[in-house]
């Protein structure tokens, strides 16, 4: 088993998302990134690629836009990138996104080692590493602070709520970290040149025969918005606006 | 049996999940592992308690045994208390049901057409309404429902466990700081701040209100002011105090929601286009260097 995969997400930039009066959302003008998360992943695959010998190798699954990410990922270090086409119609959540990757991981073939962020900015369901496990029958591990490969096995530090748990298992395995684990790489000019001489690998997510069919649907998208009071205290003397202030707090019995 | 299935590692949090279900009008069946739990949570008001045994220790490498067990019982929907190992254990069964899942829900309807449920996305930003159909997972977090009473029959089960992975080592994350889930007062520090040592007039004013300090995830994060178990937001502490008083925090969303439950909420910052003016019921436009002591002689 040669090549280390680490599955990332194109999204939508949350703070370039406009929420409008009628509670709408407006993404039209929002910017795509790599979630941020991942970019700690591929850190870690391209480390662990590095001490291993391995080809650390990208792979991601979404719709157009996404192309504009390849670049991106393969300057972080990838050596290539696999990009699944989702469909016009396809309906993409965390069920069908698992499905898709672990179709394109058995694609790509003689994997040891899955790399997941734990999370993606935008939606954070902190689901796909699990489930992918769970399509591929795999053994998997989540919440990975600190990794070790050491021959076949592989040593992780799990941070679970309230205590670190040390576990071992034999690759192949699919895994998850969390951005604690280590700080990414900016890449730099040097590494975003080499990119546009790396290899991307196309393909419909239609050709990976997976079933697509929804067993959800959204029926509404609105944005959050705190209904507070919005007591502003902009004008006059400082230690005057203090002391309406602290009126104020005494009034709503919280001092 | 039919019905809600519900699981946590967390007993606590598996009686909230009761309560929740059976406030919902559903029939309540809890699987644990562990025996002492068993004991404990079939006083809690469920219909019937599963103790699961395999041989392991963690939940989450029983996830295809009960995947198959809940299909075979013709179970409803799976609710499991979101923690670290309570999302892996969810989305492994999701992933061997093949189904749908909703994580850390912030509302949920048993309807006839579907799971009906709705969930933040991008940050804290948005809310999305989904419905879940066939058999479906979801996960949903502490702190909204009590634990309930009523005993109920334990009833013992075989379960493969898988045993791919093994647990070599455990120790408890020895928490620095104070855990800002209890503060009635919480006064929060962000990247407003010039100096580490600045941070000694929120302190002050924490002190004289009887507040924890708290902050942003930059001031832990990056700039390592305070420990992680400080930082309030999204991937932090969610926290639900009388008083939040912000300084120099801009307020993010994913800032925002960590403190969205709490009652009032106050922010002093020197930017009046700040995003956490809008979040805030009063808040001060000023130069926090002045009006911090200010307010600490105000409140003396």
């Amino acid at each position: 088993m040669s090549n280390i995969v680490v599955c990332y997400k194109w999204v939508v930039d949350e703070a370039d998302i406009r929420i409008n009066s009628d509670m709408t959302v407006d993404t039209k003008r929002a910017k795509g990134k790599i979630s941020d998360y991942d970019r700690n992943a591929i850190e870690a695959a391209v480390q662990s690629a590095k001490d291993l010998g391995m080809k650390p190798i990208g792979l991601t699954f979404g719709n157009s836009q996404t192309s504009q990410s390849l670049k991106d990922a393969l300057s972080r270090g990838l050596e290539e990138v696999y990009f699944v086409k989702a469909g016009e119609n396809d309906h993409i959540d965390g069920r069908t996104t698992a499905k898709v990757l672990a179709a394109a991981i058995n694609k790509i073939g003689d994997v040891s080692v899955v790399i997941c962020a734990d999370g993606a900015s935008d939606t954070y369901a902190r689901q796909t590493a699990s489930r992918i496990g769970a399509v591929l029958d795999l053994p998997v591990v989540t919440s990975i602070i600190d990794l070790k490969i050491e021959g076949n096995t592989l040593t992780a530090v799990r941070k679970m709520d309230d205590c670190f748990e040390t576990v071992k298992v034999e690759m192949p395995v699919v895994i998850s970290v969390i951005p604690e684990i280590n700080t990414p790489t900016t890449p730099g000019l040097k590494a975003v040149m080499a990119a546009g001489k790396k290899k991307v690998i196309e393909f419909n997510a239609a050709d990976l025969n997976v079933d697509l069919t929804p067993k959800s649907q959204v029926t509404d998208i609105k944005g959050y918005v705190m209904n507070r009071k919005n007591v502003i205290l902009r004008d006059g003397e400082a230690a005057d606006r203090v002391k309406e202030l602290v009126v104020a707090l005494r009034k709503e019995g919280v001092l | 049996m039919a019905g809600v299935y519900i699981y946590s590692d967390k007993t606590s949090l598996a009686a909230e999940l009761i309560t929740f279900v059976k406030q919902s009008g559903k029939s309540a069946a809890v699987l644990t592992f562990k025996p002492d739990d068993a004991e404990e949570l079939a006083s809690k008001g469920a219909d019937k308690v599963y103790l699961c045994e395999g041989g392991s220790a963690c939940a989450e490498n029983y996830s295809k045994a009960v995947a198959a067990f809940l299909s075979a019982e013709e179970a409803e929907v799976l609710v499991v208390g979101s923690t670290a190992r309570g999302r892996d254990f969810a989305a492994r069964i999701a992933g061997y049901l093949d189904s749908s899942m909703a994580s850390e829900v912030t509302a949920l309807d048993f309807s006839n057409d579907g799971i009906r449920c709705e969930r933040m996305m991008h940050g804290g930003a948005v809310i999305q309404k989904e419905i879940l159909y066939g058999l479906s997972v979801v996960t949903m977090t502490a702190g909204k429902y009590d634990a309930g009473t009523g005993d109920c029959e334990i009833i013992t089960i075989q379960l493969q466990a898988d045993k791919r992975v093994n647990l070599v080592e455990s120790h408890p994350i020895v928490k620095a700081g104070t855990d800002l889930r209890g503060a009635t007062k919480v006064v929060c520090v962000g990247m407003g701040f010039d100096k580490e040592e600045d941070m000694k007039m929120a302190k002050d004013l924490a002190a004289i209100l009887g507040a924890e300090l708290g902050c942003t995830r930059g001031i832990a994060e990056e700039r390592h002011w305070l420990p992680a178990s400080q930082y309030i937001g999204i991937s932090g502490a969610n926290i639900k105090p009388q008083l939040y008083l912000s300084m120099g925090v801009s307020g993010q969303v994913q800032h925002i929601f960590g403190v969205r439950d709490a009652k009032v909420i106050v922010a002093i910052d020197r930017n009046e286009k700040a995003p956490i003016f809008r979040a805030a019921d009063y808040g001060i436009i000023g130069d926090m260097y002045e009006i911090v002591p200010l307010l600490i002689e105000a409140l003396k």
